[in-house]
């Protein structure tokens, strides 16, 4: 008990402090397990979504745009390969020797160095840039070995087939298909066929939830290929996979969905039409500024359409641009170059350019004149060179004289409605568009001037599928006040009659005011899509509102196709695009469309009798295509039609311009401006199939210059109608 | 003799130790998956191998008495500091820093050895200098020990090993006796001290410093993708983790050193939370038995040996712990046991043996 040996030997160390260490040791323990059970228990979910996010990885599979037809199938739009030499830095030999014999093989078969100096500075530019191989196989395999350098894009296809069978042999190179847009037909149906251009920023967002990637999907940037890009772009499919650190794709983990091929448009474009247009109208203008000796007539546009379905058979916009240029990228310089062009090559002049109509605004101002009464039928009208009227501005404005000439300034004589037409005598029209006198005590005023212009197609959008359109102006009263701080004047009512003044249009409208004519009455909604149709040739129902807004097509209780908006609402009087149904936007013999004024001539402001609206007697029309038929017979088109082997009725236009191009050219010398060329016409007489106007820019008189084009228009449409009769074909 | 030593055999100090060893070379055979060059280099059979020689040492050990080490750590203590300065001025430089001898047949790390012969050479000095204890001569002595030791590996640079020893040197102190008021200024020393080196650590010290202390949310990719992916890793285990062999962090390699310094996140990620709470709990129940020894040692000899193994292990474990759950900067040291190396391993084995040593001994003086 007292053995201090045994029980009294001083401990080896102070057990205090031992413990002391334990209880720090547990003290850290406690933090640590606190500390785990934060991140794994509570933040959990947050980091597991972190790591989810590590390693999967969505892959946007890109879907195959459509092609673009014409009505006989002809590719107007299409896709084809590019052939890209891709080498995935991961996959190359382990082997340095190995890796430096395929870099030196690979220089052989591209335009490229195997080495173009320092790396440090030059980020890795996909395709070439400014880097040698060795480089770009160097960053690639520091920044993602996995990810294929893109070593030389767009090379020609024999080189693309000896690396392809060479890549047997050269593990982790290979050659990458890329699709390219190709026009076969360029720049003859650029105008309405468009082009693409990279995704832009403000949709980005919205085309990256659809799955589209913007460094290589693209989009519609014109045309075409702009307004049915939804419908022409499809579907990404998009696969969700495993990948490691090194982003090498391990495996599925989600079933693949695969893309969905955007559709197809056929055109009602006839490319023989279109080929033959483009040459008549490129022959034109070639022989006129041969003749001229200077480069007079700089732009023109022919349109063909069938009056009664509203199916555009051709449409030239000359000059437009070469958009297999456009394909791969958009060239700054080739850009820049179309952008400041004076003859607008990227605008579809064919719907877009504004213009005065000039006499063939007349077809508006006769039939009003006719169907409310201001001339009847057999009315004889005197048509001396010039007439002088008094000019006011308001209700009892002595005003001052003004004179207004004809172009023909020997004068007609003794016309009557028939007469006025086939000899455009613009002093018959002044006539009947402002009254003259007690030959014609009231004339038709500008308002109601205006609602038949309006029912005729002009100052709206017609609903054509091209994004280029625009809805030109009919003035009116008020208009002029507020955008001109001027009151109308007696004298504008005139010039308006005779289109122009600020009557402005397209020569989309100017065909459609003859399509009606043409059509007694009938106005089409005029078209140049014949239908829609899938992968598998299946005809697709494709629907717009008249703004040009793709609809989502359904079907209603009755079981009718109708268009629904992004709402989800039925669009009322939706233009089915596909399948193809002549769309008829209005009769006029039987739609009361024809509003109705308090003070006809307009002084002041238009006043509408609301709800007073009358129909157009079909008799009016009649009288419109005897005239018309008389201006070939033995009017304004006489000359130029004499050789037509069908009857044809036909209208023409001398439209006085004066444009920032003319006036930097000093030519618009007051009473004399320069004149574009206009004429519309449709054959045959009896039974109208097909109409066409045709414009000239600074072309001279209508006649002489856009008559031949109309004439040979003609001639190759039946022509070429001669010809499928003789195969067989419709 | 014989029979005495394994009558007082702590079996439950070596039974914990080959858990964790076992447990070790199960995550790396996890880890090193997908990765061909370590599964190129055998890294789990050599880690087997080390086992299984340590194992040897471990039972070797505990027959030699430990008294015997006081002669032999001072020739340890010479060949060390030769060794040093030998790969200070030639060694093998890994990352920038020397700190592997090549000696033809492997690779080897004389820091980790380092770290125990300090461990003897201040336990020896401590129950030599028993009647000083607590006199400033007392502790100038043990630093300069310290330091002789230190200062190649200071140079080499190796900042965590040195602080492990300054560490173990600072326990030793402790323990031994060293007064509270020498404490708190020493503490605070220290402080001062630290703050005055911080300008002359390396470049790469010294922003995993900064990026521990102030995060800054601009940080780039690299300078915190480590911490994250193990942040990731360990948050994305859940209460029983995604399955041994299971997790995508650990398997695709998204984490990166994860057979040695983050070993810790990838048990987290493929056990979760319970089954890194136990393995904790197997090293604090190792720590524990360590301190045992300490207590019942014979000797202040065994029981400051006993005492600095178990703050290197502890301290070791804290900072590789704290480093994976974000606690603390970003080191090099290896989590004790668990984590690949041969060396820290066999050195770690080693010590475990001497304890085992100091308590089979513990009452053989009674006779």
């Amino acid at each position: 008990m007292n053995s201090p040996q045994l029980n009294q030997r001083p401990p080896a160390l102070d057990p205090q402090r031992v413990t002391l260490f334990g209880l720090v040791a547990l003290l850290i323990f406690v933090v640590f397990v606190v500390r785990l059970f934060t991140l794994q228990i509570v933040e959990g979910p947050e980091w597991q979504a972190q790591a989810e996010g590590n390693r999967t990885e969505g892959i946007s599979l890109p879907p195959r745009r459509g092609v673009i037809y014409d009505r006989n199938g002809i590719v107007l739009a299409r896709n084809i390969a590019s052939y890209n030499i891709a080498v995935t830095p991961a996959l190359l030999p382990t082997d340095p020797g190995e890796v430096a014999e395929i870099v030196r093989q690979l220089a052989l078969y591209s335009d490229l160095p195997i080495s173009a100096g320092d790396i440090a500075v030059d980020p890795l530019i996909q395709c070439g840039g400014n880097l040698g191989i060795a480089e770009m196989l160097a960053i690639g395999t520091s920044f993602a070995p996995y990810q294929p350098v893109l070593v030389e894009c767009d090379v020609p296809r024999e080189v693309a087939l000896v690396i392809q069978e060479k890549a047997a042999d050269w593990p982790g190179v290979s050659i990458q298909i890329e699709p390219v847009r190709d026009y076969p037909t360029g720049v003859l149906t650029s105008a309405y066929v468009g082009y693409l251009g990279p995704i832009p920023a403000v949709l980005e967002e919205r085309l990256r939830e659809q799955g589209f990637l913007p460094n290589r999907d693209k989009i519609g940037y014109a045309g075409l290929e702009l307004f049915f890009d939804s419908v022409l772009r499809g579907i990404p499919g998009r696969r969700e996979v495993e990948v490691d650190v090194a982003g090498a794709t391990l495996r599925d983990i989600a079933p693949v969905q695969q893309p969905v091929p955007g559709q197809n448009l056929v055109l009602t474009i006839d490319m023989r039409l279109q080929e033959a247009s483009e040459a008549i109208i490129r022959n034109e203008i070639f022989l006129w500024n041969q003749y001229f000796d200077t480069l007079r007539i700089s732009s023109a546009v022919i349109i063909a359409m069938n009056p009664r379905t509203g199916e555009i058979l051709a449409m030239v916009s000359y000059p437009s641009y070469e958009n297999n240029r456009l394909a791969r990228f958009i060239p700054q310089y080739y850009y820049e170059q179309l952008l400041a062009d004076q003859t607008y090559p990227l605008l579809n002049k064919a719907v877009g350019a504004q213009l005065p109509a000039g006499s063939v605004f007349k077809i508006v101002t006769g039939i009003g004149a006719l169907n409310e009464g201001v001339i009847t039928p057999d009315q004889i009208i005197q048509t001396p060179g010039l007439i002088t009227v008094t000019e006011s501005f308001y209700a009892n404005d002595p005003g001052r004289a003004r004179e207004f000439v004809d172009w023909n300034r020997e004068g007609f004589g003794s016309l009557n409605f028939i007469g006025c037409i086939a000899n455009s005598s613009n002093v018959c029209l002044y006539k009947l568009a402002g009254g003259y006198r007690d030959e014609i005590p009231e004339g038709l005023g500008i308002c109601r001037l205006g609602t038949y212009a309006r029912a005729l197609g002009y100052d709206q959008f017609l609903g054509i599928e091209l994004p280029d359109e625009t809805d030109g102006l009919v003035p009116d009263p008020t208009w002029k006040r507020i955008n001109q701080g001027e009151n109308w004047s007696t004298g504008d009512t005139y010039i308006a009659g005779v289109g122009q003044g600020f009557v402005i249009s397209t020569p989309l409208q100017v065909l459609m005011s003859a399509a009606v004519v043409a059509n007694d009455g009938v106005m089409m909604r005029p078209t140049i899509v014949r239908e829609v149709v899938d992968g598998e040739g299946n005809v697709v129902p494709v629907l717009t509102d008249d703004l040009g807004n793709l609809l989502t097509p359904a079907y209603d209780a009755a079981g009718n196709l109708v268009g629904l908006d992004a709402d989800g609402n039925v669009v009322p009087d939706a233009n089915v695009v596909s399948p193809f149904t002549p769309d008829v936007k209005w009769d006029l013999t039987t739609d009361a469309r024809i509003q109705t004024y308090e003070n006809p001539s307009g002084i002041g402001a238009c006043r509408e009798i609301p709800g007073e609206l009358k129909t157009i007697e079909s008799w009016v029309f009649e009288m419109m295509q005897i005239g018309m038929r008389t201006a070939v017979t033995s009017g304004t088109l006489e000359r130029q039609f004499a050789n037509l082997t069908v009857t044809a009725a036909g209208k023409t236009g001398t439209a006085e311009y004066c444009d920032p191009v003319a006036l930097e050219k000093n030519l618009c010398i007051p009473g004399n401006w320069p004149t574009h060329s206009w004429t519309v016409a449709y054959a045959p007489y009896d039974d109208p199939e097909i109409a066409v106007v045709a414009f000239l820019y600074n072309g001279g008189e209508g006649a002489s210059v856009a008559g031949p084009v109309i004439y040979r228009v003609l001639e190759a449409y039946f022509e070429l109608k001669a010809i499928d009769a003789a195969s067989g074909q419709p | 003799m014989r029979l005495n030593t394994w009558r007082h055999f702590d079996f439950l100090l070596l039974g914990s130790v080959l858990v964790l060893i076992i447990f070790g070379v199960a995550m790396i055979n996890s880890a090193i998956a997908g990765n061909p060059e370590l599964i190129e280099l055998q890294t789990v059979e050599r880690q087997i191998v080390f086992a299984v020689i340590g194992l040897g040492v471990i039972l070797f050990t505990t027959i030699m008495d430990y008294h015997l080490w006081i002669s032999l750590s001072r020739v340890m203590y010479a060949v060390i500091v030769f060794f040093l300065a030998l790969i200070f001025f030639g060694g093998e430089t890994a990352f920038g820093a020397r700190r592997w001898l090549d000696v033809g047949f492997a690779l080897i790390q004389p820091s980790e050895l380092a770290k125990l012969t300090l461990i003897l050479i201040l336990a020896d000095f401590f129950e030599r200098n028993r009647s000083q204890a607590g006199t400033l001569g007392w502790v100038v002595r043990s630093l300069i020990t310290t330091l002789g030791l230190t200062m190649f590996i200071l140079l080499q640079p190796d900042l965590s090993t040195s602080i492990v020893l300054f560490v173990i040197w600072g326990a030793l102190l402790f323990a031994s006796g060293l007064p509270w008021k020498m404490i708190v200024v020493f503490g605070l020393l220290g402080l001062i001290l630290a703050m005055v080196a911080f300008p002359f650590l390396a470049d790469y010290q010294q922003q995993r410093v900064v990026q521990f202390l102030f995060p800054d949310p601009n940080a780039s990719f690299g300078a915190t993708y480590n911490v994250n992916q193990a942040l990731i890793t360990i948050g994305s285990g859940g209460w029983l983790g995604q399955g041994y062999g299971q997790g995508s962090q650990v398997q695709l390699r998204f984490l990166k050193v994860r057979q040695s310094d983050f070993i810790y996140a990838a048990t987290a990620h493929e056990f979760g939370f319970v089954g890194t709470v136990l393995v904790m709990g197997v090293l604090l129940f190792m720590i524990w038995r360590i301190l045992r020894a300490a207590r019942l040692a014979h000797d202040t000899f065994g029981a400051l040996i006993c005492y600095g193994i178990a703050t290197w292990i502890l301290f070791q474990t804290m900072v590789n712990i704290g480093m994976n759950l974000n606690l603390m900067p970003v080191t090099g040291l290896p989590l004790p046991f668990i984590s690949h190396g041969g060396s820290s391993l066999l050195s770690l084995m080693l010590s475990i043996g001497l304890v085992e040593s100091v308590v089979a001994r513990h009452k053989m003086l009674e006779h």
